[in-house]
C-alpha cells in the first residue's frame, strides 16, 4: 500500500510538473504527434485510467491532442527515470554492476513483484521502465499472466519481444548477471510453444538441420548458466521446463518468422494436431484414408497402434501421418472416384464405415477381448483369490506378438517369399504413392518402413514385392491364433488382432519359458507365420522384452534384470513415450531411463502432469500394476468423418447428421454402453482457406465443438438424433463450409442395467401384441390351473402352474422362485407391481379364487376393489378387515361371472401397522388410477403381473419397506370424493384416519353429503391439525437447521441428485461442474450458461420441486446474509435471470424473496436492490 | 499490496482521511467499530449515498494471521471498488461527504484520548430503510469485511 501511495503522489507531482514545463516547448511535439499516436498503450498504467482527468486537464493546456501529451508524458517518465537511476546507482554501489544495460522493460498487469519494484530494480541495474508500450523501446514484456485473447494474439500484443516472468529478473540480480530471458518465457506462451512447435523443431531437423545445429550451439552456453543460478533463485522448475518450448520458441522464431510459407505449412498441421488426442478421431481419421484409397492411406500397422493400450503410439503414428501428409501436399492429387463425397452419395455415412476395413480389424480387439467372456469372468475370480491368498506366489506374464502380421500372413502359403523383402499395400499402381503398411524383415532391412510411400520404397529396395491386403486370411490367422493362447492358458488379455498378453502362474504352469517356446511352436505350425514372446513379471516388461525377442524369439527378463535391462533402453522404447513425450525429454538431455530414473517423481509430474509423471516414473524402473485381462473400459465412443463431407443446403446436413447418429448408435450398442454426454465437433473451412490440396479432404479448418449432457444416459437413435440436432443449431454456421462433423458419446454407462428393464419391457411387448389365441390359450391353461390349484391348495403348485402358463405361451419364463426363498424376496418387488390399471379384467375374471386373492394381495387388497370398481357394482362388495389380522375381501362381480376372494391369511408381523398403512393408502391410490384408466391399457400387464406374483409370492407383503410407503403417500387421490366411503367405513378406525391424514386439507371432500362420513370428516380434521402442525415445525426445522449445506459435498447435492426432478438434478451435477466450490453462484452460472432449453419441461412433482429449492435458497440465505452479502446479492441477480426463462424459477424467487428482504433488513437494516434504473 | 488505488491529491483532504482512517484503528482492534460509513450529503444535509464497510473482526482469533490470503482478499476488494461506480448514481453539486463509523458502543471519552477525535455525529437518517447494493465481501480470517452500498428507497419522502 505504501507503495501505490508513493507512487501516486508521484504521479500527481509528475503531472502537474509536466503541465507546467511543456507549455513551454509544445512546438516540438508536432513532429513525433504521429508516430507517438500508434503508440499501444497496453495493461493498466495509471495513465489511461485516469484518462479523463487527462482529458480534461489538457482541455486547457497546450497540448492539442492526447498523442502529444503522451509524447511529453513519456518523456518526463523517460528523464524522473534517469534522475532516479543516477541516484540509486551512486547510493547503492555494491549493487552497481549494470546487468540490465540494453534492456528496456514494460510491465504488463498484476506481477509479483510489483511493477514498482521492477522499476527499482531495474532502475538500481543500468536497465529502463517503461510505462507506455512501444515497440522501438521497449525490449522485453514482463507479465504473470495474460488473457486468452493476447496469447491468440501473441504477436499484435508483444511485436514479437520477448514476453517473460518477473522471476527473470529477480534471478538476473540475484546471478548478477543478465540470465537468458529464454527459460523464463511465460507458462502460457511455453506450453503453447510446446504443443505447437514439434513440427517446426521436425522442420528443422529434416529440412535444414544446418540450421538446428546453429541454434543448438546457440542454446547451448545459456543451459548451465541458467541452471546456476536456478538453483540460487529456487525456481528451478520454470526454467527447466520452460527450456524446452523456449528453444523452440526460439527455432521457430529464427526459421519460422523468416519463412511465413513454411508457417503456414506448420500451422496447418498444428491446427489438426489436437486431434491426436484423441485416439478415435485419429483411427477414424486412418480409415478414412483407407476408404478414399487414395495415395494418404497409412499403414495398417498404425492403425492397429491406436488401440487404446498405446495411447502415445497412436498420437505418434498420427504425428507421422501429419508428417506425410505435409509432404504429400505438394503432389496433387487427382481422383476419379465417385460417389466419394456427402453431396453425391447419400448412404455417405453408411458406405464410409462400411467400406472400412482397416476400421474393422481396429475393432478386432473388442472381438477377441468378448470371445471368453465368461472365462475371463473366472478369471478375475481366481486372480482376486490369488491376490488375498499370497503375494509371493508371483505370475509371469507373456506378451505374444506375432512377426509382421500382415505380410506373414499373407506370404506364408509362398515359402519362397519367405527371405524376400516383401510389403503389404492396399495398392500397387505404377504412381507408386500409396502407402506402405507393412514390410517384413528382409524389406526392413533395406530401410522399407511402414508408413514410408511405395516407390520411395522402390527406390530403396528396387526388387520388393507388393502384395495387397488379405482380410479373409487375416481374420482366419488370429482367429487360430487365439485361439492357441486360449488353449494354453485361460487367462489372456488381446490387444490387437496378432497381440496378446498371457498370464501364467509361474509355479503352476511349469517353466513359463517352455511354455512360450511350446506356443510359439503351435501358432507356426498352424498359422505357418511366426511369433516371437516377452516374457516378463509385468506387462510392460513383457513387452519390452517381445522388443528384444523379435523376429521369432523370445526373451524373459527375470525380476532381478529388469534394472539392467533398462538402465540403457532408450526412453523411446517404452510404451505411452511418442515422439512428442521423447522429444521433450530429450531436450533435458534424458534419453535412456536409467538418466530419467535420475528425475525425481515430483518434478515429472510437475513437468508432464500426475498422469503421464507418474507413468514415466514408473515405467523407467519397470513398474506396472496393470493387471492381466482387465479391459479398460473406453470413455467415450463416437463416430468422426473429416473426408468427403460437402453440404449444399440445411437438408444435406441433417440428413448426413442422422446418419451419423445412426453410426454412433450402432457403436453404442455394439459396445453395450449408453452414453449422457454428447458432443458434437465440427470442422470449419477458415475463412481464407480454398480447396484443400488433398481430394475431398478438409484443408484448412476451425474445429469447433458444443456439448450437452442428458440425465439419463441413451443409446437410442431418436434421442441422439435430437440431441445431435440441437447441438448443430448452436453453431450457426454456413453448412457449406462445414468439412467434418464428429458426434461423440461420454459419461458411458453399462446398459446392462437397463437391459434387464427391456427385457421386461419385450416381454410386455409380446403380451400386448399376444393375438387372441394366446387368451385363449392363457385361459385354458387357467382352467388347468384352476383345477390343481383347488386340489393342492398351495401356493406353490399355483407358482409352478403360473411357469407353466408362461411355458405354454412359449416365453422364457421368470425365474421361478421356490415359496421357502420369498422370505428374501426383493423388497421392491412390492413397488414393481404393475400398476392396477395396467392388469387385464379378462385375465382377471378367469383366475382362480385363490390365485385372485393372493393377487390382490399383492396389491395390498387394492384389487379385489379395483374389480368392483372397474364393473361400477360396489352393491355386492363387503370388504371386511379384522384386527385378528385376518383380512376378508369378497369380490363379487357382475358380470356374468362371480368371483370370490377367499379368506387370505396375514401374517402377523412387527410391521403389520405398517403394512395396513400402505394397504389403505393404496386403496386410495387405486381409486385416483382408475379415474384416468382407459379399458384398452389395462390389458397389457396382466401377465406380466402374474408372472410377477410367481416370483415374489405373496409373502411379499410382510416385506412392504417403509420407505416405499412413503413414496407411495404422492399417489393419493386428489379428493376425497373419489375415495369410496363404503370401503373406508368397512376399514377399522385407525387405518381410515390414516387415509384421511394423507390427503392434503384442500382435497377435503367437497359434498358431505353422505351422513355416514361426516363423522369421519371430522375425525380426520382433527387427525390432519395435528399433522399439519407437525408439519409446519418440521418445515421450520428444515429451514432453521440448515442441514442442506452441511458436508462435502453438502446434503443437498445427494438429495436433488436423486430426486426424480430434472431441474433438481441439473443442479446437483452443477455442483460438481462449477468445481464443487460450494458457492451457490457459481453453480447457477454453470447451469445458466449451459442449459439453454426450457427448464421446466416437466410439470410433475412441481410443488415439491418448489419447496425442495425454497428450503436451498432459504437455507443458503441464512448462511450467507451476515458473512458475504455479495454472494447473496449475485444468486438472487442470476436466480432473476432464470425467472425469465422459468416459471419453476419464477415461483421459487417469489416465495424466497419476502424472505431474503427480511433477512437483509435484519442484518443491515435495509432492501436489497436487485434490480438497477440503469439496466 | 501491489494494487492500483486512487488518492486524493489535496494535503488536507488527505489528512482528513488519513486522520480518519488511523484514529479508527484502535477501536477497530478492539471490535467496537461496527460499520464505517462514507456518506454523501446533498446541500440540505441530508445523506443521498453512503458507502459502507461492515466490519467483523474475530477477536478470538490468534493464531497465525495468513498475511497471503489476507492480502488477497483486500486486494480483491481494491480492484472491485473502482468499478464499482455503475452502481452509484451522479451526485448533484455542491455534495459534500464526511466518514462515519457506527461503533457497538460509544467509547469513553475520559479513558483513551483516541476517543477524543471523535465527535458523535448528528446526521439525519433516512426516514424508510434503504436500498442496498452489495459491492464486495470477503471473509478472511480474522477480517469479516462487507462493501455495500446504501441508497434512498423510492419511498423515501424527499425533503
Amino acid at each position: 500500500m505504501s507503495l501505490n501511495s508513493s507512487r501516486s503522489a508521484n504521479s500527481g507531482e509528475r503531472s502537474k510538473r509536466s503541465l507546467n514545463s511543456t507549455s513551454s516547448n509544445p512546438s516540438n511535439n508536432s513532429g513525433k504527434k504521429r508516430k507517438t499516436g500508434n503508440q499501444k498503450t497496453l495493461g493498466m498504467a495509471w495513465g489511461s485510467n485516469s484518462r479523463s482527468s487527462s482529458r480534461s486537464s489538457f482541455r486547457n493546456s497546450p497540448f492539442s491532442d492526447f498523442g502529444s501529451y503522451m509524447v511529453e508524458k513519456n518523456r518526463k517518465l523517460q528523464n524522473q527515470f534517469d534522475a532516479g537511476a543516477s541516484s540509486s546507482s551512486h547510493s547503492a554501489l555494491s549493487s552497481g554492476k549494470p546487468i540490465f544495460h540494453g534492456v528496456s522493460v514494460f510491465v504488463d498487469g498484476f506481477t509479483i513483484p510489483s511493477s514498482q519494484e521492477l522499476r527499482g530494480y531495474m532502475m538500481r541495474h543500468g536497465g529502463h521502465f517503461e510505462n507506455y508500450f512501444s515497440r522501438h523501446r521497449v525490449t522485453h514484456i514482463i507479465c504473470s499472466n495474460l488473457p486468452d485473447s493476447k496469447i491468440k494474439n501473441l504477436r499484435s500484443f508483444s511485436g514479437g519481444l520477448p514476453v517473460v516472468k518477473p522471476t527473470w529478473v529477480l534471478d538476473s540480480v540475484a546471478a548478477n548477471k543478465l540470465l537468458s530471458w529464454i527459460p523464463y518465457q511465460l507458462d502460457q506462451l511455453a506450453n503453447e510453444t510446446r504443443n505447437q512447435p514439434k513440427l517446426s523443431a521436425f522442420f528443422a531437423l529434416k529440412s535444414i538441420p544446418v540450421f538446428e545445429d546453429a541454434v543448438t550451439h546457440t542454446t547451448y552456453p545459456l543451459v548451465p548458466e541458467t541452471e546456476d543460478s536456478v538453483f540460487k533463485g529456487g525456481t528451478s522448475k520454470d526454467a527447466v521446463s520452460s527450456e524446452g518450448g523456449q528453444y523452440l520458441e526460439y527455432t521457430r522464431q529464427s526459421s519460422g518468422e523468416i519463412d511465413d510459407h513454411q508457417c503456414e505449412n506448420t500451422n496447418e498441421t498444428i491446427i489438426e494436431k489436437p486431434f491426436s488426442n484423441d485416439e478415435k478421431s485419429s483411427e477414424i481419421k486412418m480409415e478414412e484414408q483407407s476408404f478414399s484409397n487414395q495415395e494418404e492411406e497409412c499403414s495398417i500397422k498404425n492403425e492397429l497402434q491406436s488401440s487404446p493400450h498405446r495411447p502415445s503410439a497412436s498420437v505418434s503414428s498420427y504425428y507421422l501421418d501429419n508428417a506425410r501428409k505435409e509432404s504429400s501436399s505438394t503432389t496433387v492429387v487427382g481422383c476419379s472416384n465417385k460417389g466419394h463425397s456427402t453431396l453425391e452419395d447419400p448412404n455417405f455415412v453408411e458406405n464410409y464405415f462400411k467400406y472400412s476395413r482397416l476400421h474393422f480389424i481396429g475393432t478386432w480387439r473388442n472381438r477377441y477381448q468378448k470371445r471368453f467372456p465368461r472365462l475371463s469372468n473366472e478369471f478375475k475370480h481366481t486372480s482376486s483369490d490369488l491376490n488375498a491368498s499370497g503375494v509371493s506366489q508371483k505370475n509371469v506374464i507373456i506378451h505374444m506378438d506375432m512377426d509382421c502380421f500382415f505380410v506373414s500372413v499373407v506370404i506364408r502359403n509362398n515359402p519362397e517369399l519367405q527371405d524376400k523383402p516383401v510389403a503389404v499395400c492396399h495398392s500397387n499402381n505404377p504412381k507408386g504413392t500409396a502407402e506402405i503398411s507393412s514390410a517384413n524383415y528382409p524389406a526392413r532391412d533395406y530401410g522399407v518402413k511402414a508408413g514410408i510411400f511405395v516407390r520411395d520404397a522402390k527406390a530403396l529396395c528396387p526388387h520388393l514385392v507388393i502384395f495387397p491386403y488379405n482380410f479373409e486370411a487375416y481374420e482366419e490367422v488370429a482367429d487360430q491364433f487365439y485361439n492357441i493362447l486360449h488353449k494354453h492358458c485361460n487367462k489372456v488379455q488381446a490387444v490387437s488382432c496378432d497381440e496378446a498378453f498371457l498370464e501364467v502362474m509361474d509355479s503352476k504352469e511349469g517353466d513359463p519359458e517352455l511354455l512360450a517356446s511350446i506356443i510359439r511352436k503351435e501358432i507356426f505350425e498352424t498359422t505357418g507365420c511366426t511369433a516371437s514372446a516377452g516374457i516378463a513379471g509385468n506387462l510392460l516388461m513383457a513387452r519390452l522384452a517381445t522388443r528384444s525377442a523379435k523376429p521369432n524369439g523370445q526373451c524373459y527378463i527375470p525380476v532381478d534384470k529388469v534394472d539392467d535391462y533398462l538402465h540403457q533402453l532408450p526412453i523411446k522404447a517404452l510404451p505411452g513415450i511418442g515422439h512428442v513425450l521423447e522429444e521433450k525429454l530429450r531436450r533435458r538431455k534424458v534419453h535412456t531411463c536409467g538418466q530419467l530414473r535420475m528425475i525425481s517423481k515430483e518434478s515429472l509430474q510437475r513437468d508432464f502432469g500426475t498422469k503421464t509423471g507418474d507413468m514415466l516414473w514408473n515405467y523407467c524402473r519397470g513398474v506396472d500394476n496393470r493387471v492381466v485381462g482387465v479391459i479398460q473400459e473406453s470413455k467415450s465412443i463416437g463416430a468422426e468423418v473429416n473426408w468427403g463431407v460437402r453440404f449444399n443446403d440445411l437438408k444435406d446436413s441433417r440428413h448426413f447428421l442422422v446418419n451419423l447418429c445412426k453410426e454412433v448408435t450402432l457403436r453404442l450398442k455394439g459396445c453395450g454402453v449408453q452414453g449422457r454426454t454428447f458432443t458434437l465437433k465440427m470442422k470449419k473451412r477458415r475463412k481464407d482457406a480454398g480447396e484443400p490440396a488433398k481430394y475431398m479432404g478438409c484443408g484448412d479448418c476451425e474445429n469447433l465443438s458444443h456439448s450437452m449432457t442428458v440425465p439419463l444416459a441413451t443409446d437410442d437413435v431418436d434421442v441422439i438424433q435430437r440431441i445431435a440436432t440441437q447441438l448443430f443449431g448452436f453453431f450457426h454456421i454456413d453448412v457449406k463450409d462445414i468439412r467434418g462433423i464428429g458426434l461423440q458419446v461420454s459419461r458411458l454407462e453399462n446398459a446392462d442395467t437397463a437391459k434387464q428393464g427391456h427385457q421386461r419391457i419385450s416381454i410386455r411387448s409380446w403380451l400386448t401384441s399376444a393375438p387372441a389365441t394366446n387368451e385363449e390359450l392363457c385361459k385354458t391353461s387357467c382352467l388347468v390351473r384352476k383345477e390343481r390349484a383347488v386340489a393342492d391348495g398351495e401356493k406353490q403348485s399355483t407358482d409352478i402352474s403360473l411357469g407353466q402358463l408362461s411355458n405354454d405361451s412359449k416365453r422364457p419364463s421368470l425365474q421361478m422362485s421356490p415359496s421357502s426363498s420369498n422370505n428374501e424376496a426383493p423388497l421392491n418387488q412390492v413397488s414393481e407391481l404393475p400398476a392396477l390399471c395396467d392388469l387385464d379384467m379378462g385375465v382377471l375374471e378367469s383366475l382362480p379364487p385363490e390365485l385372485l386373492s393372493e393377487i390382490n394381495d399383492m396389491y395390498a387388497g387394492k384389487l379385489s376393489d379395483f374389480i368392483r370398481k372397474r364393473k361400477g357394482k360396489n352393491e355386492n362388495v363387503s370388504g371386511t378387515m379384522c384386527t385378528t389380522s385376518y383380512e376378508i375381501y369378497e369380490g363379487a362381480i357382475n358380470n356374468g361371472k362371480q368371483l370370490h376372494c377367499s379368506i387370505v391369511p396375514i401374517r402377523k408381523t412387527p410391521v403389520e401397522n405398517k403394512v395396513e398403512k400402505t394397504l389403505d393408502r393404496e386403496i386410495a391410490t387405486e381409486n385416483s388410477l382408475l379415474q384416468s384408466s382407459e379399458v384398452e391399457k389395462v390389458k397389457q400387464y396382466k401377465i406380466d403381473e402374474i408372472q410377477e406374483v410367481s416370483v415374489s409370492g405373496a409373502v411379499s407383503l410382510n416385506v412392504v419397506d417403509p420407505a416405499s410407503a412413503l413414496e407411495k403417500s404422492d399417489l393419493m387421490p386428489s379428493s376425497l370424493s373419489q375415495v369410496d366411503i363404503s370401503v373406508l367405513q368397512q376399514l377399522p378406525k385407525e387405518m381410515w384416519v390414516d387415509i384421511l391424514e394423507q390427503l392434503p386439507v384442500h382435497r377435503k371432500p367437497e359434498h358431505s353429503s353422505s351422513a355416514a362420513l361426516d363423522p369421519l370428516i371430522a375425525n380426520a380434521q382433527e387427525s390432519l391439525c395435528f399433522k399439519h402442525t407437525e408439519n409446519n415445525s418440521k418445515s421450520v426445522d428444515s429451514v432453521l437447521g440448515n442441514n442442506l449445506w452441511i458436508g462435502n459435498p453438502p446434503q443437498w447435492v445427494d438429495k436433488f441428485k436423486v430426486s426424480n426432478c430434472l431441474l433438481l438434478n441439473i443442479l446437483a451435477e452443477m455442483y460438481y461442474r462449477s468445481g464443487s466450490t460450494g458457492c451457490l453462484s457459481s453453480i447457477l452460472q454453470c447451469t445458466l450458461s449451459k442449459f439453454l432449453l426450457p427448464l421446466d419441461a416437466s410439470s410433475d412433482g412441481w410443488d415439491e420441486t418448489i419447496s425442495s429449492l425454497c428450503d436451498l435458497l432459504k437455507q443458503y440465505i441464512k448462511i450467507k446474509i451476515e458473512s458475504d452479502i455479495e454472494e447473496i446479492y449475485v444468486c438472487f441477480r442470476l436466480l432473476k435471470r432464470f425467472t425469465m426463462k422459468s416459471k419453476l424459477f419464477l415461483e421459487a424467487y417469489n416465495v424466497v424473496f419476502p424472505y431474503l428482504q427480511a433477512s437483509a433488513g435484519e442484518n443491515y437494516g435495509g432492501s436489497l436492490q436487485l434490480s438497477h434504473a440503469k439496466e | 499490496m501491489n494494487a492500483v488505488v486512487q488518492r486524493a491529491r489535496h494535503p488536507q483532504l488527505r489528512d482528513y482521511i488519513h486522520s480518519a482512517v488511523s484514529g479508527l484503528l484502535p477501536f477497530i482492534q478492539k471490535g467496537l467499530v461496527e460499520r464505517v460509513a462514507v456518506i454523501f450529503f446533498n446541500v440540505d444535509n441530508i445523506p443521498i449515498e453512503r458507502f459502507i464497510f461492515k466490519l467483523a473482526v474475530n477477536q478470538s482469533y490468534d493464531s497465525k494471521v495468513e498475511e497471503a490470503a489476507l492480502e488477497f482478499s483486500l486486494r480483491s476488494f481494491l480492484i472491485k471498488l473502482p468499478v464499482s461506480e455503475t452502481l452509484t448514481k451522479a451526485l448533484p453539486r455542491d455534495c459534500r461527504w464526511e466518514i462515519t463509523a457506527y461503533f457497538h458502543s460509544l467509547p469513553d471519552a475520559s479513558r483513551s484520548k483516541d476517543a477524543e477525535v471523535w465527535i458523535p455525529t448528528d446526521t439525519k437518517q433516512w426516514q424508510t430503510p434503504p436500498v442496498i447494493s452489495p459491492i464486495k465481501s470477503m471473509t478472511t480470517e480474522p477480517l469479516c469485511l462487507q462493501l455495500y452500498l446504501e441508497h434512498p428507497s423510492s419511498s423515501e419522502p424527499n425533503s
